[in-house]
C-alpha cells in the first residue's frame, strides 16, 4: 500500500493543473458570456453560403448604406 | 422567400412583414410588391441587408427564431461619438494601434442580431472584429481609427435597426468584473481542495471502521490539512473580512457565525493533526466554504444582470447630444457637455429637448408631462422658453442654449434625487439580525455543551473541546448562509422575466410591510399622451374624421392617430385639406365634407351646431376632456372627447390595493381639478388626490410619509418630476417608458407597460419572503436538532459531513420551487426568440 504515498501527490498534481487551467480561462475572460458562444458555432454555414453572395455587392456596401439611409 | 414560411408559426392573418414577420397593416400594403414591410424600419433594414450582401440573417433567424421583433432606426449621423471629449475613458487603445469600445445596441433580441452584428467587419472597412453578448446586447468593438471613424461603425449599426448607446459607466464595470473573476477563482479553489479532502477523508472514514495503519492515517490527515490551507486562508477572505468588518462596526453581520464556525474547526482540527489525536473536519470546512461562495456569485452575478439591465434603460433614456448648429445653420451632433451658453442646437420632431434655453425658430408644441405632469402638448414659438427633458412633438425648431447639463431643471431635480439616495439608511436585512441571535446562541450552547462534557468525562479537557468543535461545525449556519441569497437570486431572474427588474433586492422584503402607495397620475395612471377617449354622436363619420386627421401632423391628429385601433382604409380619396391654424381641419373625405376643429372652426365655415350637440360639448367639458366637433356637410353630428386617458387595468389595481389595505394617494404635479376628477373616477377619496405638486412638494409629502414611521411607503411614477420622491420612497418604482431621472432613482423598474406589474411585485415580493421564511426555518431545524445531537456527544465529523449539505440542498430545492413571480405566457417568450 506504499504506493498511496506515491499516487496521491500524484493525483493532486494532476488536480493542481486542472485548477491552474481553470484559473487561466477565468482571467482570460472565458466566463464572461456564457450564453452567445453557443449560438457562434452554429453560424459557421451561414458564413459560407454568404460567401457567393457577397461577390457581386463587393464594389461599396458603404456607400449603398449611405443612399439607403434616409435622414 | 423563407421567411414567409414562418407565418403560421406567429399566426399572422395577413401578409407577413419580409424583416420582422409580423402581420402588415392594410394601410401599407403594396399591391405587386413582392415583399412587405411593416413599418420603414424593417424595410430600410431589409435593403441594407441585402445591398451588403447579408441575407444569410434571414437563415439564421428562421433557424433560430427571433421573428416578431420590428427594427427601429434613428437615422442620426452619432458625429458626437468621434468627440474626443465624449471618448475620454470610453476608448481603449489597444496594441496594433487599434481602438476598442464597448457599445449598447438597442434592439438586440436573438442569435441572428448576434450573427449580423458580429459580420460588420466583413462590410465595413476598418472595423477588426465586433463580439456581441447576447444576454446584455453589449458589444465589444475593435477598429483601426485610421480607416473608419467611431461614428461610421455607430451610424452603420443603428441602420441595420441596432441603435448605438455608448455605455458610462467604465471603471466601475472593470472593478467588478475584476471581482467577479477573483471570486470565480476562489470558488474553483476551495471546490478543488474540498472534492480532493473528500476522497481522503472517505478512505479516512473507511479506515475507522476496517482499521487503517496509522504512518497512513498520518499521512491522510497532513494532506487533508495542507489542502484545506489555502481554502481557510484564500477562498474563505471574505467571510472573515465581512464578518470583521461588522464587529467593528457594531452591525450583525451574516458571516459572523460562519467565521466563527470556520476559525473554530480548522483550528481545532490543524491541532489534532499536529497531536496525531482527535477528530478533523476539513471536509466539512471547505464544501462549505466552496458552496456558500458558490451561492454568492450566483447571486451577484443575478443582481448584477438586473443592475446592468436598468443602466441600459437608463442610458436610452437619457439625451447627451445635442444637434449643435454652427455658424452657416448647419447641424452636427456633439455631447451636451460641450456645449456652451448661447450656443444654438436643433430639435427635430419626436426628439427630447437636450436643454434649457429660449426657442429662436420655428414653431411646434412640446410635451411636458415628464417635467411637470401636465398631460396636455403646450404649443411653443420663437421667445418661448423650453426646458430638458421635455419631448418636441410638432415641427423642427431652433433653440438657444441657457444651460446645459448639471445646470438645467433637470439637472437640479438630480441633484436631488442624489440628495435623497444619500439620505435612506440601509435596512438590516432578515438573515443579518437573525444572526446575531444566532451567534449569542451558538456560543451560549457551546458551553452548555462544554461544561456537559467536561462533567461527563470527569475533567477531559482534550474531549471537552471535541464536543464544543463538533458542535461550532455541526450548527455552523450554512443552510441559514444560503436561504436568503438562493431566494433572492431565483427571485430576481423570476422577476426579471416577469417584466420587473429589481435594482434594489431589500424592495422585496419591504413589499410585506408596505401601507401606503403614491401614484403619479400623469404616465403612470393614465397613459401618458393625448387620445380619443369618448365619442358622442354619428359613429359613421368617425372613419372620414381619423383619414381627415391623418393629414395633420397636429397634436390632435396624433391624438387621433394614438386611438386608431384597426388602420383606415387606404380606400378613402382626401382632397381639397385646408387646416386652420388654432381652429382645425376640413377636406372632402370619399365626397363627404368633413371638418374637425373647435367651435370657431365651424363658425368659419357656417357650419350649424345642433343643441343636443352643445350638451354633449358641456358634458365632455366636465369629464376634463377637450371637446372637438365634427362636421359632415354643413352641420355638427359628432363631438370628439380629447383627453389623457386612464390605463385599462389601472381601476383593477387599485381595487387590490385596497383590499390588500394599502391606502392609495395620487400625488400630481396636473391642475387640482383634473386629479380630483380622476380620483373620483377611481374611487379615490379626495384628501388622498394631491395636485398641483412641484417635484419639491411630492418629495416632501414622501419624505413626511417615511419619517411617520407607522408602514412602509411606495412611490410609482414616470417622471423626471417624481423622481427625488422615488429615491426618498421605501419602494420606488419607476414604470415602463419612464424618463431617465426616474429609473436611476427607483429601486424597481417595470419594463412592460401598464400597472398590473405592481400587483406582481407587491404579491412576488410577499412571497419571495415567504420563500425566505421557509428556507431559515429549515435551516434552523436542522441546526436544532445537530445541536440536540452534539451536546449529546453523538456528532463525529462523519454526521456532520452529511448534516451539512443536506441541510443546503433543502435550503436550494426549497428556493427553487417556489412559486413567487410567475413567468410570462409562452407565446411572448417564443416571439422573443432564443
Amino acid at each position: 500500500m506504499e504506493v498511496v504515498f506515491v499516487l496521491l501527490p500524484l493525483a493532486l498534481a494532476v488536480a493542481g493543473i486542472m485548477l491552474a487551467l481553470f484559473i487561466w480561462a477565468v482571467r482570460s475572460g472565458q466566463f464572461d458570456d456564457l450564453e452567445t458562444p453557443p449560438f457562434r458555432i452554429l453560424f459557421d454555414d451561414v458564413h459560407k453560403t454568404r460567401g457567393s453572395n457577397r461577390s457581386q455587392n463587393e464594389a461599396s456596401p458603404l456607400a449603398d448604406a449611405a443612399s439607403n439611409v434616409k435622414d | 422567400m423563407t421567411e414567409v414560411q414562418n407565418k403560421s408559426q406567429l399566426r399572422v392573418a395577413g401578409p407577413a412583414c419580409a424583416h420582422c414577420g409580423l402581420e402588415v397593416p392594410q394601410s401599407l400594403l403594396r399591391g405587386g410588391a413582392e415583399q412587405q414591410f411593416c413599418c420603414s424600419g424593417c424595410e430600410q433594414v431589409y435593403g441594407i441587408l441585402h445591398d451588403w450582401g447579408l441575407d444569410g440573417y434571414y437563415d439564421v433567424v428562421n433557424r433560430h427564431g427571433g421573428l416578431g421583433n420590428p427594427a427601429a432606426v434613428s437615422g442620426r449621423k452619432f458625429h458626437e461619438f468621434d468627440d474626443p471629449v465624449f471618448q475620454d475613458g470610453q476608448v481603449e487603445s489597444t496594441a496594433r494601434g487599434m481602438h476598442t469600445t464597448a457599445l449598447y445596441l438597442e434592439g438586440v433580441h436573438c442569435a441572428a442580431c448576434v450573427w449580423l452584428v458580429e459580420e460588420l467587419p466583413s462590410v465595413l472597412e476598418g472595423v477588426a472584429s465586433v463580439r456581441l453578448n447576447l444576454a446584455s446586447g453589449v458589444a465589444q468593438v475593435e477598429w483601426d481609427p485610421t480607416k473608419v471613424a467611431l461614428s461610421s461603425i455607430a451610424h452603420a449599426l443603428d441602420s441595420i435597426g441596432y441603435t448605438p448607446h455608448v455605455r458610462r459607466q467604465g471603471a466601475v464595470e472593470r472593478v467588478r468584473r475584476s471581482e467577479d473573476k477573483s471570486l470565480l477563482i476562489k470558488i474553483g479553489v476551495a471546490t478543488v481542495c474540498a472534492m480532493n479532502i473528500m476522497f481522503i477523508q472517505g478512505a479516512l472514514y473507511a479506515g475507522e471502521h476496517q482499521g487503517m495503519e496509522s504512518r497512513f492515517e498520518q499521512f491522510f490527515r497532513w494532506l487533508s490539512l495542507a489542502l484545506a490551507i489555502p481554502v481557510v486562508l484564500y477562498s474563505a477572505r471574505p467571510f472573515f473580512r465581512a464578518a470583521w468588518s461588522g464587529l467593528v462596526r457594531r452591525i450583525p453581520h451574516m458571516d459572523l457565525p460562519i467565521a466563527i464556525a470556520l476559525g473554530g474547526a480548522f483550528g481545532y482540527s490543524a491541532y489534532a493533526t499536529f497531536t496525531g489525536d482527535g477528530p478533523v473536519y476539513f471536509d466539512s470546512l471547505s464544501a462549505l466554504v466552496a458552496l456558500l461562495l458558490g451561492a454568492r456569485y450566483v447571486q451577484a452575478r443575478a443582481q448584477r444582470a438586473a443592475l446592468e439591465r436598468a443602466n441600459h434603460i437608463k442610458s436610452v433614456a437619457f439625451v447627451e447630444y445635442a444637434r449643435r448648429l454652427d455658424s452657416l445653420g448647419i447641424s452636427f451632433e456633439v455631447p451636451v457637455r460641450t456645449l456652451a451658453i448661447g450656443n444654438r442646437v436643433e430639435v427635430r420632431s419626436g426628439e427630447l429637448i437636450p436643454v434649457d434655453g429660449l426657442v429662436v425658430d420655428g414653431h411646434s408644441s412640446v410635451d411636458n408631462a415628464v417635467l411637470t405632469g401636465e398631460p396636455n402638448a403646450v404649443a411653443v414659438a420663437e421667445g418661448d422658453r423650453v426646458h430638458a427633458g421635455a419631448t418636441n412633438l410638432g415641427a423642427k425648431i431652433v433653440v438657444e442654449v441657457e444651460a446645459a447639463g448639471e445646470n438645467t431643471r433637470v439637472g437640479g431635480l438630480l441633484a436631488l434625487v442624489d440628495e435623497a439616495m444619500s439620505r435612506r439608511a440601509p435596512i438590516v436585512q432578515l438573515a443579518d439580525r437573525i444572526s446575531r441571535i444566532f451567534v449569542v446562541s451558538v456560543l451560549g450552547l457551546a458551553v452548555v455543551a462544554g461544561v456537559i462534557a467536561f462533567v461527563r468525562t470527569d475533567g477531559d479537557v482534550s474531549g471537552t473541546l471535541q464536543q464544543v468543535v463538533a458542535l461550532l461545525v455541526v450548527t455552523c449556519p450554512c443552510a441559514l448562509g444560503l436561504a436568503t441569497p438562493v431566494a433572492l437570486t431565483v427571485a430576481l431572474s423570476k422577476a426579471a422575466s416577469a417584466g420587473i427588474f429589481v435594482k434594489n433586492p431589500e424592495a422585496f422584503e419591504l413589499c410585506r410591510t408596505i401601507d401606503t402607495v403614491y401614484l403619479d397620475k400623469t404616465g403612470t395612471l393614465t397613459e401618458g399622451a393625448a387620445t380619443v377617449t369618448k365619442w358622442r354622436g354619428d359613429e359613421s363619420v368617425r372613419q372620414f374624421a381619423f383619414a381627415l386627421e391623418s393629414h395633420s401632423a397636429h397634436p390632435v391628429a396624433q391624438a387621433f392617430r394614438r386611438s386608431l385601433v384597426q388602420p383606415v382604409r387606404p380606400t378613402f380619396s382626401v382632397v381639397d385639406v385646408v387646416e386652420v391654424a388654432g381652429r382645425g381641419i376640413s377636406g372632402v373625405v370619399d365626397g363627404h365634407r368633413i371638418a374637425v376643429g373647435n367651435a370657431e372652426l365651424m363658425d368659419l365655415l357656417g357650419v350649424h351646431v345642433p343643441t343636443e350637440r352643445h350638451t354633449d360639448i358641456v358634458e365632455l367639458t366636465a369629464l376634463g376632456l377637450s371637446p372637438l366637433l365634427v362636421a359632415n356637410g354643413d352641420e355638427v353630428v359628432a363631438v370628439a372627447g380629447i383627453g389623457d386617458r386612464l390605463r385599462p387595468e389601472a381601476g383593477a389595481t387599485l381595487e387590490a390595493f385596497a383590499r390588500a389595505g394599502i391606502a392609495v394617494h395620487i400625488l400630481s404635479g396636473d391642475h387640482v381639478d383634473v386629479v380630483l376628477r380622476v380620483a373620483t373616477e377611481l374611487g379615490i377619496p379626495h384628501e388622498r388626490a394631491h395636485g398641483g405638486m412641484t417635484p419639491e412638494a411630492k418629495h416632501e409629502i414622501v419624505a413626511a410619509a417615511c419619517k411617520d414611521g407607522k408602514g412602509r411607503v411606495m412611490m410609482v411614477g414616470d417622471g423626471v418630476n417624481d423622481a427625488a420622491a422615488l429615491a426618498l420612497a421605501d419602494i420606488g418604482v419607476a414604470v415602463h417608458g419612464g424618463a431617465g431621472a426616474s429609473i436611476v432613482a427607483a429601486d424597481v423598474v417595470l419594463t412592460r407597460p401598464g400597472l398590473s406589474s405592481l400587483l406582481d411585485l407587491l404579491i412576488g415580493g410577499r412571497r419571495v419572503l415567504g420563500v425566505i421564511h421557509r428556507n431559515l426555518g429549515f435551516s434552523l431545524l436542522y441546526n436544532i436538532i445537530g445541536a440536540s445531537l452534539a451536546i449529546a456527544g453523538l456528532v463525529g465529523p462523519l454526521l456532520a459531513a452529511v448534516l451539512m449539505p443536506v441541510s443546503s440542498l433543502t435550503v436550494i430545492l426549497s428556493s427553487v420551487v417556489g412559486h413567487t413571480f410567475v413567468r410570462p405566457k409562452k407565446i411572448a417568450a417564443r416571439l422573443g426568440g432564443a
